[in-house]
Formats: structure tokens, C-alpha cells, sequence
């Protein structure tokens, strides 16, 4: 299994933790964590963890179902490295209560969603002879 | 020594096959793999060696058994290779184990009572209270149960690592049920004490479920005991 994907995977469990977590915080003593918490809760563990998971297995197993290799590894990289700069971004803007940067942070982590969805689309797309 | 197991996932008497050598090689320190006759690896065997019949199993290169063998006879084809100390980490196989059995029956029962909101209410998630219960039922019930039984199947053969097993896997399905179903009561009956004890269970089943994940993910670099190469670890 490629590294990036165990690296996707890895996250995903650390995200899923993490945002049980807030979410326990929030439950004992709903004012020790600032901001919108059931929002950050929420995207933890969609975006965070169960999403990354999805991302570390289906970057794994779909080229391989599909019968060809991963259209890019490189826009896959670019995936990890965007799925992981937007969701703490977002995270810090519920937390901050400051809405420009849960945008900011919403748009990186779509760009990892796009990337994500086009490499898979061009993998698993019949063209050509053989496929 | 090395066992190659041929196999199809098509093929039903390669299940029993790899379900006997797997219990072989959990008691003898060999290299054993499970290769696909549809993936490159098994292509590459079944050319090498002419095969025609599945299952066919491959000792140091060298064809030594078509068909099912009995445990037995199995166990008198490693009978040179020196003993395993016990573990609790398992290799998965072609089918699911029973605890991931478990986790997936429990994952669409999960699924059914977070589904009755539609005829409830109208719709997945209603605006009032109950709007947790039937959120953490789909979320925690339905998707979480399917990655434990998912992840916990196909990582080990994704990476054609080890799980731990034994006791862990139960201790995680009792503190995902006890966790939630404690969680659901909590809400309806309006026991915070409850909640939070339900979210704590919750927690610690993903915690468990972490432990287990972490070594298949990143092997410690000694490991190297009777290592399984599967069809998709490549």
C-alpha cells in the first residue's frame, strides 16, 4: 500500500479521536471550548475522518478494481497536502468565529474533494483501446 | 520456507483452502502468500508453472498440491519449518472474520433504526431533540460500524500486515454498542451522566480500533514473521 494512502488513513484515525474529543469537551463543560463546536465536531469527523479514510482506501483499491493504474499520483500528493491544510484551517475559523477563514479553509478542503473525485473519474473512466 | 496459495475469489474451494493453510502457517514461522490468478503476481505463477487448476499450492517454487488439502495433510507439508510463538496478531482472509461479520450485521441494523426517522419524521434528521440520536445512529451505528468491519478486513490485506485480534476486536464491539446504545438512552431519557458515558465508550472503541489499525499501517521494521503477501497489497 503506498505510503500517502497509509499517511490518509493514519490522519483519519487521528482525526476521528480528535474530534470525539471536542465533542466529549463540549459535552462535560459546553463553555471550555470556544466558538461553534458541534460544527467543528461535525467536520472532524466527515471531512476528517471518515472522508480521509475513504480517500486512503479508494486511492488504494479503485485503480486496482478498475484494472489500471492511478491516472495521477501526483494530484493525489496534492490531495493530502490540501485535504490537511483546509480542514484545521476551517476548524480554526468555527473556533475563532472568524468566517473568512472557515471560507478559506472550505475552499482548499474542496479543492482536495475535486482532485480527488477528477483523478478518480479519469482512472476509472473506459477510453481508449483496453479500457 | 516459502507457501504460495493460488487462488480465485470465484473459486469456493479456494476459501477452505486458504482458511486450512492459514491456520497452518499461525502455527509454523514460514513466508506465506495468497495470490490472485487475475493479479500479476498470480498471472506470473500460473505461466511459470503451467497451472490449469485452482487451488494450487507452491512450496520454495515448486508445485506440491492441487485441490484442498486436509489440515493434516497440510500440517505434514510444513512439518520441516520450525514452530510460531503464539500471538494475537492474525492475518486476514478471503472471507470476513466473525467479529467483522458482526460489525457489518451491526452496521445495517444501525442503519434500519437511524432510517426510521423518514417514516417518524419525514426526514433522516428531524430539528427536534432526538436530532443526536438519530445523527449518531447513521454516523456511529451505520458508517463507523462499516469502517470497523472494512478496515479491519481489507487493511491487513491491503498491506499484507498483521491485525491484533484475540480479545481486542470484542472489546471494541462492546464499547461501540454499550457506547451508543448508552448515548441513544441517555438522550431519550435526559440523563447527561449517561450521554457523556456513552460518548466516552464511543471514543474508546475508535481507540481500540486505532491500536489495532496502527501496526498494519506501520509494521514495526523486525517484524517479519510469516509474512502474507495478498492479491491487492501490492
Amino acid at each position: 500500500m503506498h505510503k500517502r494512502n497509509r499517511i490518509f488513513i493514519t490522519i483519519s484515525l487521528i482525526y476521528g479521536m480528535l474530534g470525539g474529543l471536542i465533542a466529549l469537551t463540549r459535552l462535560i463543560d459546553p463553555n471550555l471550548i470556544p466558538g461553534n463546536v458541534p460544527r467543528a465536531h461535525g467536520h472532524i469527523m466527515l471531512l476528517g475522518f471518515f472522508l480521509m479514510f475513504i480517500y486512503g482506501v479508494g486511492l488504494h483499491v479503485l485503480p486496482r478494481f478498475s484494472g489500471f493504474p492511478l491516472y495521477s499520483e501526483r494530484m493525489a500528493n496534492w490531495q493530502l497536502y490540501s485535504a490537511n491544510a483546509g480542514l484545521p484551517i476551517m476548524v480554526a475559523g468555527w473556533l475563532a468565529m472568524i468566517n473568512w477563514l472557515v471560507l478559506i479553509g472550505g475552499i482548499v478542503s474542496y479543492a482536495a474533494i475535486v482532485m480527488f473525485g477528477v483523478n478518480m473519474l479519469l482512472t476509472v473512466k473506459a477510453k481508449g483501446p483496453g479500457r | 520456507m516459502k507457501i504460495e496459495l493460488l487462488v480465485s475469489d470465484w473459486c469456493q474451494s479456494c476459501h477452505q483452502a486458504e482458511k486450512i493453510w492459514r491456520e497452518v502457517v499461525e502455527e509454523k514461522d514460514v513466508e506465506f502468500a495468497v495470490l490472485d490468478m487475475s493479479q500479476p503476481e498470480g498471472k506470473a505463477l500460473v505461466s511459470q508453472l503451467r497451472l490449469k487448476t485452482i487451488p494450487a499450492l507452491v512450496i520454495d517454487g515448486e508445485l506440491k498440491g492441487i485441490g484442498v488439502q486436509s489440515l493434516a495433510e497440510a500440517r505434514s507439508l510444513v512439518e520441516a519449518a520450525p514452530s510460531k510463538a503464539k500471538s494475537d496478531m492474525q492475518h486476514a482472509g478471503i472471507s470476513l472474520s466473525t467479529d467483522n461479520r458482526y460489525f457489518a450485521i451491526a452496521s445495517m441494523i444501525y442503519l434500519m433504526l437511524s432510517g426510521m426517522g423518514l417514516i417518524i419524521n419525514g426526514a433522516l434528521l428531524s430539528d427536534g431533540p432526538a436530532r443526536p440520536v438519530a445523527l449518531h445512529l447513521f454516523t456511529v451505528g451505520f458508517v463507523l460500524s462499516l469502517i470497523y468491519a472494512l478496515g479491519a478486513h481489507m487493511l491487513p490485506r491491503f498491506t499484507g500486515n498483521p491485525i491484533q485480534m484475540g480479545k481486542w476486536p470484542w472489546a471494541q464491539m462492546g464499547l461501540l454498542h454499550l457506547g451508543l446504545l448508552g448515548y441513544v438512552a441517555g438522550y431519550l431519557v435526559g440523563l447527561h451522566v449517561i450521554i457523556v458515558a456513552g460518548g466516552v465508550f464511543i471514543w474508546l472503541s475508535l481507540f481500540v480500533f486505532s491500536l489495532r489499525i496502527w501496526p498494519v499501517l506501520w509494521p514495526k521494521a523486525s517484524n517479519n514473521d510469516s509474512k502474507i503477501i495478498d492479491l491487492v497489497s501490492q
